[in-house]
């Protein structure tokens, strides 16, 4: 008879013993790097429509593709004598505390190379922390809060723009529609509560009063409220001549509902991106979105620009059965800077990914934005991601500022 | 405060709150019946909005006129769900209460999860609806139809309540094997049966409450969550097991919300509801209309 000891006793040596003779073998055909989403909660679909993007640039890295991006000639990791990548994905549920313990067990259990993640700034935050105390380098892909490369953290690394850089880009475009004769004299303020609406607020509230902008509503409102009411009856009693929001998807859907439920048509909006950059932001209520400005890092008409950006377009389409988007584009370029520090450092070892992530220096014209180029600071940063900002126009994003990207003039107000 | 302000943030309060009291009196009337708190509450609402919007899709009707499918539907969500899963929990042999929390929880996790499998985390909205977009403006007080709207049937749905429980057999069987579920069986009241239609027309409320929401909010697998905890604070407020209750701790809720995202910053709003909620938990346990 099998006793349910001997199973225990038996599985945990061939365990121990699979992990022994696998672990050296391993790390010449396969690095394993981990995806940290939520794929659970209100908040999932941006964690599914990030794995169908990083899992679009591992199939770059690992098929043949006739494009000038990093590694996309040739298949896996030449400097790893031709290793693959495979990706382990955890689900963090938008929650730092479980975004902790995912990060911890991805790299203690599953002993990945080198994380990635995690759209909501709150939960790279606790991710990065996790990262550093183990060596392990993260790539963060599209959380733009400015604090999280202020912490001085080595192996923390951030190829897009922040918040800071977002946000001058908004304030840069209202002095430049000042200069053409626009009055804009005030700006509201709508954010959400955790690390990623107070640290954009902090930034917006800081330009503008350097700037010479009044800042007329300063609102914080509670992430995924059933109802948005008393939110939107001050923004409407306030009336700003720009509406500044910064929200995530519900948020985003539930602002607009709202706004048009009460009557309250601000002249302009310039959005935080996030929930005002996901299609189903305007599938639901694009009609009322005409217009709307949001900052972004990307844009399909970049592809006039930048080759590459149709031909991934069409490899993620195939995936995801959407376009590539403000956040998609970020995940997408976060598994390629990675894949190509890790070529070139030619091993797993922390240490070493580290200092090729440090060393990364990629030209703008091999990524599918419109960054001058992929360079880090000592903090970790990307000084040369540009932001652009996009105006949704029927039913599609159109570049309109800076003027160098621009592919349209900016329709202002919103509604003109 | 302008007047005009003020009396937006009244009625916004008002409106909300009796969409709040539809939404926590089923949860009130399965408690008020059997003692179990249901925890899939706010999953069954969910459900009842994807149910609005896929008859939406299938027979192009307009939501208004799929209500009563959809509360017919949830009917029988809500019996199946005592008949498959609450009955058995609760001939437990130890640690009853216990296993009805795990049991509906249980549940409440299982349908997220079957949600976001079959819907994908998506979020869908009802378009073209009669209601949808349009606006009631009283003199610079704006009213959202769909919510209008949903509170007449809200309060539609309280008055036939009223009746039912009043008025007909099921009602006053209801109402005994509430007073005493032993007594009951003796004079031949199937407990069964009242049990499993007590948690059909709860969750046919809540199937009411879901079609009203479709019209003017997001369509989410998680969309249950934030309603169901307000819901659970109104039956809490209004007193377990209690209709009146519930109506009367809903537009409580409502307006304490309303007024609270006024007075703090708004995030900060359900402070006011919960530290009401404390209050009253303190002074009267049993809550506004509860009986102990």
């Amino acid at each position: 008879m099998i006793r349910r000891r001997d199973l225990l006793v038996g599985g945990a040596g061939a365990l121990a013993l699979s992990g022994m003779g696998a672990a050296p073998a391993r790390a010449a055909d396969e690095v394993v790097v981990g995806v940290l989403y939520a794929m659970s909660g209100a908040s999932a679909q941006v964690g599914v429509d990030a794995r169908h993007a990083i899992e679009t640039a591992l199939d770059i890295v690992n098929q043949n593709h006739d494009l000038d991006l990093p590694l996309a000639r040739g298949t896996g990791l030449p400097g790893l004598g031709g290793a693959r990548i495979r990706l382990v994905f955890a689900d963090h549920q938008a929650d730092p505390q479980k975004g902790r313990a995912e990060a911890e067990r991805l790299i203690t259990q599953d002993k990945v190379a080198a994380l990635v993640g995690c759209y909501q700034s709150a939960v790279s935050a606790t991710v990065s922390a996790t990262a550093e105390r183990y060596g392990v380098p993260f790539v963060c892909a599209d959380s733009s809060s400015p604090s999280l490369h202020r912490k001085n953290l080595k192996y923390f690394f951030r190829p897009a723009a922040h918040d800071e850089m977002f946000s001058a880009a908004m304030f840069d475009f209202l002095d430049a529609m000042r200069k053409k004769g626009q009055k804009i004299d005030s700006v509201a303020l709508f954010f959400e509560d955790t690390i990623y609406g107070v640290d954009s607020s902090t930034v917006q509230r800081k330009l503008a009063g350097e700037r010479g902008y009044k800042v007329a509503a300063d609102v914080k409102y509670k992430t995924n409220s059933p109802s948005l009411t008393a939110e939107v009856q001050q923004l409407k009693s306030a009336n700003a001549d720009v509406l500044l929001p910064t929200s995530y998807t519900t948020d985003a859907i539930l602002l607009t509902k709202t706004m048009a439920e009460l009557g309250y048509k601000p002249k302009s909006m310039i959005a935080q991106a996030a929930g005002f950059a996901e299609k189903v932001t305007y599938d639901t209520v694009g009609d009322k979105l005409q217009g709307l400005i949001s900052r972004g890092s990307f844009s399909l008409d970049l592809a006039a620009k930048r080759p590459s950006v149709g031909a991934v377009n069409d490899l993620y389409r195939a995936r995801a059965n959407r376009d590539l988007n403000d956040n998609s584009s970020r995940q997408f370029m976060a598994m390629l800077v990675l894949a190509e520090a890790l070529n070139r450092a030619g091993s797993t070892d922390g240490q070493k990914i580290r200092a090729a992530l440090a060393a990364t220096d990629i030209p703008g014209t091999q990524t599918i934005m419109p960054w001058k180029r992929v360079a880090f600071g000592p903090d970790g940063q990307n000084t040369d991601a540009d932001p652009v900002l996009l105006q949704w126009v029927g039913t599609k994003f159109v570049t309109v500022f800076p003027e160098q990207a621009a592919v349209a003039p900016a329709l202002w107000p919103m509604n003109a | 405060m302008t007047t005009q302000a003020l009396a937006q943030v009244l009625a916004s309060g008002l409106l909300m709150g009796l969409i709040y009291a539809l939404i926590a009196v089923g949860l009130s009337l399965i408690f008020g019946l059997m003692d179990v708190v249901n925890f899939a509450h706010g999953e069954f609402l969910m459900l009842a909005m994807y149910a609005t919007f896929g008859l939406v899709l299938l027979t192009h009707l307009d939501p208004v006129v799929l209500m009563p499918l959809v509360a017919a539907l949830l009917f029988v969500l809500g019996a199946a769900a005592y008949l498959g899963v609450v009955r058995f929990a609760m001939r437990a042999k130890a640690n009853q209460g216990m296993v009805q929390i795990f049991a509906t929880f249980g549940l409440a996790i299982l349908l997220q999860g079957a949600a976001q499998y079959l819907f994908t985390p998506d979020y869908r909205n009802v378009q073209n609806t009669w209601l949808g977009g349009r606006t009631l403006d009283l003199g610079g007080v704006f009213l959202p139809w769909p919510q209008i709207f949903g509170a007449v049937v809200s309060l539609a749905a309280f008055g036939g309540l009223h009746l039912l429980m009043s008025r007909t057999d099921f009602g006053r069987a209801l109402e005994a094997t509430r007073e005493d579920q032993g007594a009951v069986a003796l004079v031949g009241i199937d407990r069964t049966r009242v049990f499993a239609l007590g948690w059909g027309l709860g969750a046919a409320l809540v199937g009411l409450a879901g079609a009203v929401l479709a019209v003017f909010y997001y369509i989410h697998p998680q969309v249950g969550a934030s309603f169901a905890l307000i819901a659970y604070v109104t039956v809490a407020l209004g007193g377990f097991g209690s209709v009146a209750g519930a109506l009367v701790a809903g537009i409580v809720v409502g307006l304490v919300e309303a007024f609270t995202a006024v007075i703090l910053p708004p995030s900060l709003k359900s402070v006011g509801v919960y530290a009401l909620y404390l209050a009253v938990v303190f002074v009267r346990p049993q809550g506004l209309f509860g009986r102990l």
